[in-house]
């Protein structure tokens, strides 16, 4: 029963963000073919880069197209669907989360179905496109590349609850979020084949890029279910851990009276 | 004369405040810097030792990394003109501008001109710490580095007269945020800002040195790394290249303006 | 059964300056009071003096610092979920009606979030009963950027009254309204308050809204109660000097608050 409601709740919540972004539609065109074209700079870049080095560290053209395939799609999915999360920290700053937990609904899930992002959902198509186009992958592949997906925008989904939850304790936690979810976005887009030591340990837990651009694309190249499982457990422990930051976030949340109290 | 300079001081120390008035802003330029450059530095680390070699398009790895960064620097300080030049269209704010005795699209590319060296001086100091942590010092000549600075400001005067195209497409586009997306990612990928120009496959190379873009960016900084012995030479071209572009770009310019200037009279802007 | 009631209900703040430094602020300092289910109660004070706070802690938004709140029997901070279903809340600048889309796909998302049953008797009958008492009729396919002040501010209150809520919570909700859309909205408050038994917790710089609305007026100051009393008792505070003071006629017949708050809101 819940799960059903959550499911008639996220397609009304769809169907509304639909409409609304139709009221625009030449905007929401061209916000979702400029992410398109700006994802296929860097494939662009990547091309020339394997043109003139066929294989660095093990990485040739085909991976670096899956890794962005699998980067942007999860990234996309998760934005998409759940796209406050991605501005959690102003809303916890600017006391927003007001309205939603006047809501009987859970506040996380209400609060990332809450608005949809056209701009994600070209990152979304712009990895399926190229996964399917350039890579053409047989059933299997296909089948665990989606699988894959999934678990990275489940693990984005909780990147972003882990990086925002920080206004809660911190206050003004905008700027250190951003340059958080930069790096997570940077290190997310060049094989993590290239990185060791202290930094891939980074990779796997601060900076939890190593499940995008780590494992996923060995997992394909292998076609290993262990490796892709493996990527979908981390994600489920990211999501945990951001889930648990901000239930203990909450906790100490001051709405917006900060701001009221200080003139 | 001094009266200029000293006009020119005032501004660019306004400049200078306003990018160190918002120290989170700073902080993120510096992220931003080390977080890229520190990829790169692994990225290029890893293909010259694949590659076996020590020298890739005549650069070392440390100039490889030096390159990226002045490319990076200047990159991160474009100001937002073409945007503006978008909303002054769009608002009417134009037909108010026209009043002033300069003329809007000089107006435009000086004020441009002076927020972006300030900016890409702060950005360049920023990275040269950081590539000076990462890779340690280049060697470098005055003379080169006297020809860089001129031939940046050269590229620079080109990235505004771009801008301004950009921009004052808006009298014609209803969205120019397309062809500003564009014409950026087209100067970041054909400009060289990634990959030098001589790691290009070679039809691409023999393609783009007739487009404007490898003047943005490649042209000046690859003077860095260009031999003692063809250095002169190579500025001259290159300075020619510019020229030759800044005629192009700037008649384009004139060309919209002209129309432009007809449509707000004709509209009342 | 009472709507609301708290005992030495405190919220303090802890203000971060810097890294180390800590200053706590008391925006709420020990309220108690009760509130019983159908009254209308004004619940006024001057900016800052814990208005927000206190009905943040009623609505289970904050955690109270110590004291107890109730509201329709529940626990706000820990059976938040179950209250909210049971209040509605209309707080001034945030909408809950979606600015580019009509009222009418808002109402929609509303029932959904409510988990109404669309298609029953009964919440097609609330909707209607909304739609014309509220007169949303002849706007209710309009985006609602288009709509007045006025139009928008009646939507919102419907939207918020669409689940049946036992309790309103308003907030500033006639800020920025022209005189005649304020005097029908204060009217269908009243209306409600009177016909279907709806308690209405309002806040409001307003002396028409509280006269027209309330019957009851709590005033806080530095997070205190200072003031509890039927709009009546508040009448006879000090001696009336209306006649002198020159201010708007409908509020003249107020005289009395109009003086202590006015008294209040300088000697701040």
């Amino acid at each position: 029963m819940s799960l059903l409601s959550y499911l008639r709740l996220a397609a009304a919540y769809i169907k509304l963000n639909w409409r609304m972004q139709m009221e625009y539609k030449s905007a929401f065109a061209s916000q979702f073919l400029a992410m398109v074209l700006n994802n296929s700079t860097w494939l662009a870049f990547w091309l020339i880069f394997f043109d003139r080095f066929p294989v660095v560290r093990g990485f040739g053209q085909a991976d670096v197209v899956t890794l962005w395939a699998i980067a942007s799609a999860g990234f996309g999915l998760s934005a998409a669907c759940c796209f406050n999360l991605h501005n959690l920290a102003a809303l916890i700053a600017r006391g927003q989360l007001d309205t939603w937990m006047l809501y009987p609904r859970a506040l996380v899930p209400h609060l990332a179905l809450g608005k949809l992002s056209p701009t994600a959902m070209g990152d979304l198509a712009f990895g399926y496109g190229a996964y399917l186009l350039l890579v053409k992958p047989d059933l299997e592949h296909f089948l665990m590349y989606v699988f894959l997906t999934v678990a990275v925008a489940v693990l984005f989904t909780g990147f972003n609850l882990m990086r925002g939850s920080l206004a809660f304790f911190l206050g003004q936690a905008e700027v250190l979020s951003e340059q958080w979810f930069f790096s997570m976005i940077t290190f997310s887009t060049y094989p993590s084949s290239l990185f060791d030591g202290w930094v891939k340990l980074v990779l796997f837990t601060l900076i939890p890029a190593g499940f995008v651009a780590g494992l996923p694309p060995e997992a394909l190249k292998q076609l290993n279910w262990n490796m892709a499982l493996l990527t979908g457990l981390g994600a489920l422990a990211v999501l945990g851990f951001g889930s648990l930051c901000f239930a203990l976030g909450l906790r100490s949340y001051q709405s917006g009276n900060l701001m009221e109290m200080r003139n | 004369m001094l009266k200029t300079a000293q006009k020119l001081i005032a501004v660019a120390k306004i400049s200078a405040r306003a990018n160190l008035a918002y120290p989170g802003e700073v902080l993120g330029r510096g992220t931003f810097l080390l977080v890229v450059l520190y990829i790169f530095l692994k990225l290029w680390q890893a293909t010259y030792s694949e590659s076996g070699q020590s020298k890739l398009a005549g650069l070392s790895l440390a100039e490889m990394l030096w390159y990226l960064t002045i490319t990076e620097s200047m990159w991160m300080s474009a100001p937002k003109l073409a945007q503006q030049v978008d909303e002054d269209v769009r608002t009417g704010s134009l037909a108010v501008k026209l009043i002033r005795p300069l003329s809007y699209p000089l107006y435009c590319l000086s004020a441009n001109m002076g927020e972006r060296l300030v900016r890409f001086s702060f950005n360049l100091a920023l990275g040269a710490c950081i590539a000076l942590a990462l890779v340690g010092p280049i060697h470098l000549r005055a003379e080169a580095l006297l020809m860089l600075a001129l031939s940046v400001c050269l590229a620079f005067l080109l990235d505004g007269l771009g801008h301004l195209i950009v921009g004052l497409s808006a009298f014609w586009l209803e969205d120019t945020s397309g062809l500003y997306l564009i014409y950026t990612r087209l100067t970041m990928i054909l400009g060289g800002m990634l990959i030098p120009l001589d790691l290009f496959p070679g039809w691409l190379k023999n393609l783009v040195v007739y487009l404007p873009f490898p003047y943005l960016v490649w042209g000046p900084v690859h003077l860095l790394s260009t031999p003692q012995a063809e250095l002169a030479a190579s500025f001259l071209e290159l300075a020619i290249r510019q020229l030759a572009c800044l005629v192009a770009l700037s008649a384009l310019v004139a060309l919209l303006w002209q129309r432009a200037l007809r449509r707000v009279s004709a509209h009342g802007g | 059964m009472f709507a609301v009631h708290t005992e030495d209900l405190r919220k303090e703040f802890t203000l971060k300056k810097g890294l180390f430094e800590r200053r706590t602020a008391v925006a709420v300092d020990n309220i108690s009071l009760t509130v019983k289910e159908g009254q209308a109660v004004a619940f006024i004070g001057p900016n800052g003096a814990g208005k927000s706070t206190t009905i943040k802690m009623l609505t289970g938004i904050l955690k109270p610092s110590s004291g107890k709140a109730q509201v329709l029997g529940l626990d706000p901070w820990r059976q938040r979920s179950r209250l909210v279903r049971q209040i509605g809340a209309v707080f001034g600048q945030r909408s809950q009606l979606w600015l580019h889309l009509p009222p009418k796909d808002s109402f929609e998302l509303l029932a959904e979030i409510y988990s109404l049953d669309k298609k029953s008797k009964q919440y097609k009958s609330r909707l209607e009963m909304l739609i014309e008492r509220f007169e949303l009729a002849a706007f209710l396919n309009t985006p609602v950027r288009k709509l007045s002040l006025g139009e928008r501010m009646r939507a919102e209150i419907a939207a918020s009254l669409l689940h049946r809520p036992r309790l309103l919570l308003l907030d500033e909700p006639t800020i920025g309204i022209d005189v005649v859309a304020r005097q029908r909205l204060r009217e269908l408050l009243a209306q409600w308050n009177r016909e279907e038994g709806l308690t209405v917790f309002l806040t409001s710089h307003d002396t028409g809204d509280i006269e027209a609305v309330a019957d009851r007026v709590i005033l806080i100051n530095h997070g205190r109660v200072i003031i509890d009393d039927t709009i009546d008792g508040v009448r006879h505070y000090g001696a009336p000097k209306s006649a002198d003071t020159g201010e708007p006629p409908d509020m003249q017949s107020l005289p009395a608050l109009e003086k202590v708050l006015s008294d209040l809101f300088t000697a701040k």
